[in-house]
């Protein structure tokens, strides 16, 4: 193509400069534009620049701005094919100008210093991009700013290559040891049993019989082994909870569960739990993207949480991005598509100061290869920061939990609640597909590229130049803003009868699914819009580029569903029609690339056979030398608080969640930090249903609980303190224990063994265990499962960076999310509201500080070295006791008890707080046993708020359940502890917001 | 009253607008951004219009940039005939990044602008409620008999109003002076002047960077108290604004 490059750049007036590592530094955007035409200034000027802060630079002698003399430059630019957001925005606003224009985007770093090449490098690579997706280009101020960069732009051009084959045969009939080799290099992810399974089914005579007839070629096609191989992976089939588990354990040990057999963890633990539950508001569960629940006349309620964890650590802020809207489209595709008003986002990370910088030889044991914790998190959450501020949908609700053990592999739970009218405006209900035999196919969204292919595998470092980058992804907000906007507006006119978002594995799994609905599909891949030339019909079929729903249309709606599309700026393309045929029928063009039995694709996979064996508590691994630790006992109880308060996990996370939009559509109720001030953190998330058009005084509480520290004791006690610490959050804030239902999302190492992994035995037994604890607290709290998800292999398998060989795995992780039904009346915040209110823990008392907070800061002394105990029956009681009493009126302010126990509980009320209130608590253990009342972590507490005329209502109410006044709400400005301590709320919320600001 | 409310490309807080000024007694059509620039005739019908918040085209570029330049281009005439009769314009958060990039903020042009909407100082996305000083003397329609204090969230990373460099003293004095409708009583982004909501000579016109329709009701309110049925719709200060504005269009 004989196509013009210009270069053009945007210099602010003011150049503002930052402080860096690098000693200041500011910057400029620069855009490389490739066109037929040349085009005029002033429409350069009206599309890339605010007049009133920038100017457009075209050529050399303009930059009189850079009259700090720079040093340095680095430029930063995405490879060929990555999204390119700004890019994209130019050349639509270009277009509306009457100009076809390509635009690549790119920011320009200055520094001005005299720094090292080698230095500025790595902290470009480091810190100013990510060299999966980006390139960079460092030079010396004078050279970079030379006239000629005017006159060589260059434009970023995907070259796939010549293809000489469309489709490859894909033959099964060749020696096992070659199959796996080639298992291995094409990322299929089969393991040995499937492929014995495979080589059985597709060399017999009767598939070769059955070939001839479909006038297909005895051989499998490409097309077809990769769509067996998504739509058989584990991300897709969830294997390990199907597989058939042989579960051993050594005799004596605590919690005993007996050796056993158990049919797939799925059926037996989660199914089962959700039956005896016997709600009769679930709706559709099990079956659906999300699950779906009724607590409103004319609402449903569907909730879905997702997990992104190796795109996050490969790309923290794409990964992250691209996980929100996928969960969001996930949402968009229950029943016959839900509006999404709220998003929940839970992080596990390592600890945020690592490596430390004060000392050095930390940096040697770390990861090699992988991000440090801090890049991760700011990239997670500037991610999650678009992703939901972008799409109008408020985040109310998240966590992020830090744990070394998370160097492995960071944990990024993406989450979404929906509404589905109950009716539609043409009668129809929603919860439900009404795909039918000879309804249209289509695609709508945005164009295919050789993005997320296989997803997120080590294929990534194979990239060069000139490839477009295939592991990881940037989402774009506005197609799917678009996207999102024109499917409610087309359910509502009744213009589709069924959906599904295309996640991973493409058109292969969503189509894959769809398909048996009606038992057949027939389809043309010719048809998809690429973003470029030459891309297989394989890579088409498995493409995982974002933004893309699946529909079916009914023939006479297709035309007006196109137009609407066409009205919305939303891409569309008619791909084929659903049948009845039982095969999966994929063309390109006439040739026809894949015919698959679909009763083989989603049913043929045998089951795995596994073993598990859990053999008790086990200690940390020690794969990075700890500092030693200060006793606690030789520590003021003020310094213990204040440490507990700036440590990351308790710390004030305000300067983060802030940079969410948490009341965008103006219903959220309880937002994430509360009080006067909005200085004191949530229990839960509340959105208010009646600016949805639900009930007006109805509301819906979202919380979370996790405990992946208490894995090294008993992943059954994990999974118990994480549905616990959701119910509680939900339940402080109002919400009714009847109407809760709860998610599951499993984060686990690798559970299955091989020589690469000798401990997989034990790694299953944690995850039956916590199965095990799920099932007892889900049917003793009559809670049911309405969703849930696992994400199997999260290690790492490398070396440090000193070159020894490391072997990390993640702390086996279950996530509860829990949301319920309220009402305004019910709704209870955390902080204290008038001073004289008097101040209880309602609760059992609670001991042992085993692998709590403060276990973490000070070393134990041996007394103390037990976990809590844990009494689901009492905690039930005392859960619905508190429901009526705020129903009442009676509770003045509630707050669970978890992280740091009760002393942080009392910090954390005080300072969400009226800045002139204290506290004054009044503990009546001492010496030792005051340690445990401050500091046990004991799950079934709450710390509450009781006005004087209240107290006795408050106390008939909880009757047989243990209540202790621990003090009152004073005027003093102090958290006041006995005669021990009193620390100003200031200093209190100085410890507290240290750590990431306010 | 009849008022339109834009949505579509990146717009998300059509719901809540129409949601207040419903309550507030006005009639509304939600209406897509690319319908009205196929029919632009369609104002023609409306006594009022909303550019509501949002990430419009996802903000790339800079705030509001791509769809004031398609309003510009497409928009241009029926947006000049509405502004020149009394009619009722308000742009919110996005919206008014819009109306600034137009120009119909400050001095009703749309081929020209005239100050802007920068990134914050501190550079980030911030939501926090913000207590707004009223400027109780304005001229502005959307004001009269507005409380001096009014409480809302503020939910952007780019509402740092800044005139030009070369703004002329008359025009300083005059944005300082008379067009103002609302300062920050606190700092909390760089604002010329601490001022988070401008007005046109007019009055007609009124941009506001915090939210006032995720305001306006007591279950709105950032007070996470518990609310008996009867509380719940009690009107907050801020939702006098559309009662303001319905009953001056009323008077015309």
């Amino acid at each position: 193509m004989s196509a013009l490059v210009t270069r053009i750049e945007v210099h602010p007036f003011t150049l503002e400069q930052k402080k860096s590592p690098m000693g200041l530094t500011s910057r400029f955007e620069a855009y490389h534009l490739q066109s037929k035409t040349k085009i005029p200034k002033d429409v350069l000027a009206e599309v890339f620049v605010d007049r009133i802060t920038h100017q457009l630079v075209l050529d050399a002698g303009q930059d009189n701005v850079f009259k700090k003399s720079p040093s340095f430059c680095v430029e930063v630019s995405f490879k060929p094919g990555v999204t390119d957001n700004t890019g994209a925005s130019a050349a639509y606003g270009l277009k509306s100008r009457g100009f076809e224009v390509e635009v690549s985007s790119r920011v320009v770093h200055l520094f001005y210093q005299d720094l090292s090449l080698a230095d500025l490098k790595s902290f470009s690579e480091s810190f100013l991009s990510n060299p999966l997706i980006q390139n960079i280009k460092i030079a010396r101020a004078s050279e970079f700013f030379a006239p000629e960069r005017f006159e060589r732009a260059d434009y970023p051009q995907v070259n796939l290559g010549l293809t000489e084959e469309l489709v490859t045969p894909f033959d099964l009939a060749i020696s096992f040891a070659e199959l796996k080799k080639i298992n291995e290099e094409r990322c299929l992810a089969f393991s040995d049993d499937e492929l014995h399974f495979l080589q059985k089914t597709f060399n017999s005579e009767e598939f070769k019989k059955q070939r001839r007839l479909q006038k297909m070629p005895e051989v499998l096609t490409d097309v077809e082994i990769e769509v067996i191989a998504q739509s058989w992976s584990e991300h897709c089939k969830h294997k390990i909870f199907a597989a058939e588990i042989d579960y051993q354990e050594t005799p004596n040990l605590p919690r005993a569960i007996g050796a056993k057999s158990i049919s797939g963890l799925y059926p037996s633990y989660i199914k089962a739990a959700t039956k005896s539950c016997n709600k009769d508001w679930l709706i559709s569960v099990f079956s659906d993207n999300a699950g779906i629940v009724r607590f409103d006349s004319t609402l449903d309620l569907c909730i879905k949480v997702e997990t992104h964890n190796s795109p996050s650590a490969l790309d923290p802020y794409g990964g992250a991005l691209t996980g929100i809207l996928g969960v969001n489209r996930d949402i968009l595709g229950t029943g016959l598509g839900a509006k999404p008003i709220a998003n929940m986002d839970v992080f596990c990370f390592a600890p945020p100061s690592w490596p430390d910088q004060s000392v050095p030889e930390m940096n040697d044991f770390m990861p090699k290869g992988l991000m440090n914790p801090r890049r991760i998190l700011e990239g997670v959450h500037k991610g999650v920061e678009d992703g939901g501020n972008k799409s109008g949908i408020p985040t109310v609700n998240g966590a992020i939990h830090f744990d070394p053990d998370f160097c492995g592999k960071p944990l990024v739970f993406v989450g979404t609640v929906g509404i589905l009218p109950q009716r539609l405006p043409d009668g129809r209900t929603s919860d439900q597909k009404g795909t039918k035999v000879g309804d249209k196919i289509v695609v709508i969204g945005g164009a295919v590229g050789a993005d997320g292919i296989h997803g997120a595998t080590f294929s990534s470092l194979e990239l060069n130049e000139s490839s477009p980058s295939t592991a990881v992804q940037i989402g774009d907000p506005l197609t799917q803003k678009r996207v999102m906007d024109l499917l409610l507006e087309a359910r509502d006119l009744g213009l589709y009868s069924g959906i599904t978002d295309n996640g991973a594995g493409g058109l292969s799994s969503s189509l894959g699914e769809m398909a048996t609905l009606t038992n057949g599909a027939r389809f043309d891949l010719s048809l998809c819009p690429t973003k470029y030339p030459g891309l297989k019909p394989f890579e088409i079929m498995i493409s995982e580029s974002q933004e893309r729903m699946s529909l079916s249309v009914a023939p006479d709606k297709v035309e007006a569903f196109v137009k609407l599309c066409e009205a919305r700026n939303v891409a569309s393309t008619v791909l084929g029609e659903f049948t009845d045929t039982g095969f999966l029928e994929v063309f390109y063009q006439t040739q026809q690339v894949a015919a698959l039995d679909l009763n083989f694709l989603h049913k043929g996979l045998p089951k795995m056979k596994l073993k598990a064996r859990w053999e008790g508590p086990r200690a940390r691994s020690t794969w990075m030398p700890m500092p030693a630790k200060k006793s606690l006992f030789a520590t003021p109880i003020k310094d213990v608080l204040l440490n507990l308060l700036a440590t990351p996990n308790i710390a004030s996370k305000e300067g983060l969640v802030r940079q969410y939009d948490h009341e965008v559509q103006g219903a959220t109720r309880i937002r994430p930090f509360t009080g006067p001030e909005g200085a004191g953190p949530s229990d839960a998330g509340a959105i208010w249903l009646g600016r949805h058009g639900g009930d007006i005084n109805g509301v819906i509480f979202v919380s979370n609980g996790l405990a992946p520290r208490m894995s090294l004791e008993d992943p059954y006690l994990m999974a118990k303190w994480a549905v616990d610490e959701a119910v509680r959050n939900c339940v402080a804030s109002g919400a009714h224990l009847e109407t809760l239902c709860l998610l599951d999302n499993f984060c686990w190492p690798d559970p299955v063994a091989s020589a690469k992994n000798p401990d997989g035995e034990r790694k299953l037994a944690e995850l039956v265990r916590t199965c095990e604890g799920l099932y007892d607290l889900c049917t003793l709290y009559q809670t049911p499962l309405v969703s849930g998800k696992d994400s199997m292999k999260n290690d790492f398998r490398g070396k440090n960076r000193r070159g020894d060989p490391l072997q990390i795995s993640i702390l086996p992780t279950l996530l509860v999310t829990a949301m319920g039904r309220g009402e305004l009346s019910t709704v209870t915040s955390t902080e204290f509201k008038s001073a004289g209110d008097q101040v209880f823990v309602i609760g059992a008392p609670s001991t042992g500080l085993k692998l709590s907070e403060v276990s973490e800061l000070f070393e134990l002394n041996a007394e103390f070295n037990f976990v809590p105990n844990f009494d689901g029956e009492k905690n039930r009681d005392l859960y619905l006791a508190l429901n009526r009493l705020q129903q009442a009126g009676v509770i003045a302010s509630a707050h669970d008890l978890s992280d740091g126990g009760l002393l942080v509980a009392a910090a954390e009320s005080l300072m969400g707080s009226d800045n002139s209130f204290g506290l004054e608590l009044k503990i009546s253990q001492t010496g030792s046993n005051l340690y445990d009342a401050l500091l046990s972590e004991g799950p079934g507490r709450f710390l509450v708020s009781v006005s004087k005329s209240n107290i006795e209502e408050f106390k008939n109410g909880l009757q047989g359940l243990t209540i202790e006044q621990i003090g009152s709400v004073t005027t003093s400005g102090a958290l006041v502890l006995n005669q021990e301590f009193s620390a100003t709320r200031y200093e209190l919320l100085q410890a507290f917001t240290q750590e990431f600001g306010r | 009253m009849k008022f339109l409310i834009l949505t579509g490309e990146g717009i998300n807080c059509e719901g809540e607008s129409d949601f207040v000024l419903r309550q507030a007694g006005a009639q509304t059509k939600i209406l897509h951004v690319r319908d009205l620039l196929e029919r632009p005739k369609y104002l023609e019908d409306f006594q009022g219009l909303v550019f509501p918040g949002g990430f419009s085209f996802g903000d790339e570029l800079g705030s509001g940039q791509v769809l004031a330049l398609e309003l510009r281009h497409r928009l241009q005439d029926a947006l000049q005939e509405f502004l020149q009769k009394p009619r009722a314009v308000l742009g919110i958060c996005n919206g008014f990044q819009v109306l600034t990039k137009l120009g119909v903020l400050p001095f009703k042009k749309t081929d020209e602008q005239s100050i802007a909407l920068a990134r914050n100082d501190h550079g980030k996305f911030l939501d926090q409620w913000v207590e707004l000083e009223v400027n109780t003397k304005s001229h502005c329609h959307w004001l009269q008999g507005i409380e001096e204090t009014l409480s809302m969230p503020m939910r952007h990373g780019e509402g740092r109003l800044l005139l030009p460099q070369n703004a002329s003293s008359e025009m300083k004095k005059q944005v300082q002076e008379e067009l103002w409708c609302f300062r920050y009583k606190k700092d909390v982004n760089g604002s010329f002047d601490r001022i988070a909501g401008i007005t046109d000579p007019s009055g007609w016109v009124l941009g506001i960077m915090p939210h006032p329709e995720a305001a306006s009701f007591r279950v709105q309110s950032s007070k996470q108290e518990r609310l008996t049925p009867a509380q719940v719709m009690e009107p907050l200060p801020s939702f006098a604004l559309f009662k303001s504005i319905l009953k001056a269009l009323k008077q015309t």
